[in-house]
């Protein structure tokens, strides 16, 4: 009973947190701190796992319908999901995510299965900086290559942008601030939240409100499911495998885990499958929960948390009693892993694919009004959240100044996909301080 | 009238019941105390225990969390009953030194370990891990001219880093050094020539020497001794002068050229 409260509270918590674009997994934990004091070990990691599942499935919904990611993995699926848009198909859009992302789960169980052992043994590979390097170095190349209909020339440009902006603060490799300008507000870098909405939503609102075809975000064709199950089984299969096992391996990439699935897998497809949406959008969202699964792995086996969301979880469960000294007991790790978590792991990602489709309707119902209104909530909604979240992290003056800039910014862009800027401002630091070892290793 | 009598006899005793809980409320004294750590790790976990300890002594705590900067900017300027969690090897990057004025208790100490990888046995040159805050003239003094000095972020990342086999050491914490030890890969040993990590308690606008008795019982609770033996942490004890003096002695050598 517990531990169906558990998932429950999860699963609610993933699917309010998943159609609020911007929240992530991380600011909904900080939510449900109150909840999560109550908790034991087990309770916290269903909770956990159910909310970032569930979270893939309805991040995929404001994707798709109205252009808004859900959280940064959610990108690919606000490209391609438009594309169905377009062509009044988001529903189609909407149900192969559901079922590329049940997939993505079952392939990653059964690959941890498989791999269980090995996966002990190896898994600090995973954290070598050799390994790290090629990685950045693959997304850094990613980026500029296949964004912007390959346009070089702006696409290095949002590279050395996103980095410009990961610059202030600290860095990854020295005692030294840097560019704060005397601002010890900037001692802490540049905040995510703003950086997100100015890129990323406000070109997507200018877009919804300047758009001429006041349904364009509005699918009116319906389909059945057993329609969408075909398109699946005759187009995306393969697309799904793929997809689950990219995903998988860089689930395990500290840091970026998810992100990194997503777009890696998403740029494979992309050279694979240059002009099918669908699979596109497949293999990014199978990736995405897959990978979600593997980023457990590390925390569950060696105790090591290795995204900003797990550093939360990690916290309430060594409050709860966990030993911090997980080397210890791997055994006992991967005996709970497949005796307590897996089930309901299962079994999440199914409810995740039932609850997608009849809510994608709902929220369809909620954005049905008028095309000015949706925008005008968006933008409300994104200021309070930014506001919020400022007020939280005691640099409110420096997230509304910034909030105002990179709109600014991002509406000069907004014709331009703004990815690799997004990629490079979060992993700028971390990639900066690889490249830097790998140099001296 | 009889009724009415009985209203005001019933009222009275209402305000007065009233009035005595409030003066009861008014008596406890008030405290901050402010979380400066990141959820999970030590600061976070030591700081719950003694805001539990002392909402169990009768305090009324509220609490203040964050940054690490924005937390000494706050305990500096605060005119409230403050207390927090610290650590001498934080002293000089956030300008905030251990004095009569603000020192209350050091928890426990470590000393900083030097792990050596299994597989880097026999190698002339080295690589070795450390902390971006740590002083790399000193680590060159201790394990020798012959070694490429690798800085990472955080011991976190020294521990991923040595056992994902980018180095073939690291000075690292007493906590990651033992994660490191049960894994297999490597040996570790305290070093008696690096800084030694003292974790103490800092307060202000408070009674000192009152508030160091009502702190030290809380660091005896059992929640604390649990949390001090499983991380095997080693409790001076001593006079309050004493200890000031060792840890004015101690943070000196954190400072980084």
């Amino acid at each position: 009973m517990e531990h169906l409260i558990a998932v429950f509270f999860g699963l609610v918590a993933g699917v309010i947190t998943g159609v609020i674009p911007g929240a992530g997994v991380t600011v909904a934990m900080i939510v449900a701190t109150p909840l999560l004091l109550s908790f034991d070990v087990v309770q916290l990691l269903l909770f956990y796992m159910s909310l970032a599942s569930m979270v893939q499935f309805t991040g995929t919904i404001p994707a798709v319908y109205l252009g808004v990611p859900g959280e940064t993995n959610s990108l690919p699926a606000v490209i391609e999901g438009t594309k169905f848009n377009k062509h009044k198909l988001s529903k189609l859009a909407i149900g192969v995510s559901a079922i590329g992302s049940v997939i993505g789960s079952v392939v990653a169980v059964a690959l941890t299965f498989s791999l269980i052992v090995f996966l002990t043994s190896k898994i600090t590979i995973f954290f070598s900086n050799n390994v790290k390097f090629y990685l950045y170095l693959f997304i850094i190349i990613f980026c500029v290559c296949l964004y912007n209909r390959r346009n070089f020339l702006i696409n290095i440009f949002l590279c050395v942008l996103g980095f410009t902006l990961s610059l202030p603060g600290e860095n990854d490799i020295s005692y030294d601030l840097r560019l704060t300008f005397g601002s010890e507000d900037l001692e802490y870098g540049i905040p995510l939240i703003p950086v997100l909405i100015g890129f990323l939503v406000v070109p997507t609102m200018a877009k919804m409100y300047t758009s001429n075809d006041s349904s364009s975000f509005l699918p009116s064709v319906h389909l059945p499911f057993q329609k969408v199950l075909k398109y699946f089984r005759k187009r995306c299969v393969f697309s799904a495998v793929r997809g689950s096992v990219v995903g998988y391996l860089c689930g395990f990439v500290p840091g970026v885990s998810t992100v990194l699935s997503t777009n890696a897998s998403y740029g494979l497809e992309k050279k694979i499958n240059p002009l099918k949406p669908g699979n596109k959008l497949v293999a990014s969202e199978t990736a995405n929960n897959s990978g979600q699964f593997a980023s457990m792995l590390p925390l569950l086996l060696i105790g090591i948390p290795i995204t900003g969301s797990e550093i939360i979880l990690y916290s309430f469960l060594v409050d709860a009693g966990w030993s911090p000294f997980q080397f210890d007991n791997l055994e006992n790790n991967a005996d709970m892993i497949f005796k307590q978590i897996v089930p309901w792991f299962v079994l999440v990602n199914v409810v995740g694919l039932i609850v997608a489709w009849p809510l994608a309707k709902q929220i369809l119902k909620i954005f049905r009004g008028s095309k000015n209104i949706t925008v005008a909530l968006l933008a409300v909604c994104m200021l309070i959240l930014n506001t919020y979240l400022g007020i939280l992290d005691y640099r409110v003056w420096l997230w509304s100044i910034c909030l105002i800039v990179f709109s600014a910014l991002g509406l000069m862009l907004k014709k331009y996909e703004t990815i690799p800027l997004i990629f490079m401002f979060i992993l700028g630091t971390d990639i900066e301080g690889v490249f830097y070892r790998q140099l001296i290793i | 009238m009889l009724k009415l009598k009985n209203y005001m006899v019933a009222s009275v005793i209402a305000v007065l019941t009233l009035f005595s809980f409030n003066l009861k409320a008014e008596t406890k004294e008030q405290i901050t105390v402010i979380f400066n750590g990141k959820p999970g790790g030590s600061f976070n976990s030591r700081t719950q225990l003694y805001k539990d300890g002392l909402v169990a002594a009768g305090y009324d705590v509220s609490e203040e969390r964050m940054k690490a900067k924005q937390a000494v900017k706050l305990f500096k300027e605060t005119d409230k009953p403050t207390i927090m969690v610290w650590s001498n090897n934080m002293v000089h990057r956030y300008d905030l030194f251990h004095n009569s004025e603000n020192f209350i208790m050091v928890e426990y100490q470590q000393p900083l370990w030097i792990c050596t990888a299994n597989s880097s046995k026999g190698k002339d040159s080295m690589t070795v891990a450390h902390g971006k805050f740590y002083n790399v003239d000193l680590i060159r003094q201790i394990i020798g001219d012959n070694v490429t000095l690798v800085p990472y972020k955080n011991s976190s990342a020294m521990l991923k880093g040595i056992l994902g086999g980018d180095v073939d050491m690291m000075v690292n914490n007493q906590g990651k050094s033992f994660k490191y030890m049960a894994s297999g890969e490597g040996t570790c040993e305290p070093s008696t020539q690096l800084p030694i990590m003292q974790a103490t308690v800092m307060g202000t606008n408070l009674d000192i020497a009152k508030i160091r008795n009502v702190i030290f019982d809380i660091s005896m609770s059992t929640d604390f001794i649990e949390y001090h033996t499983t991380r095997k942490l080693e409790r001076p004890s001593s006079t309050w002068e004493k200890e000031l003096a060792e840890v004015q002695t101690l943070e000196k050598a954190w400072k980084v050229d």
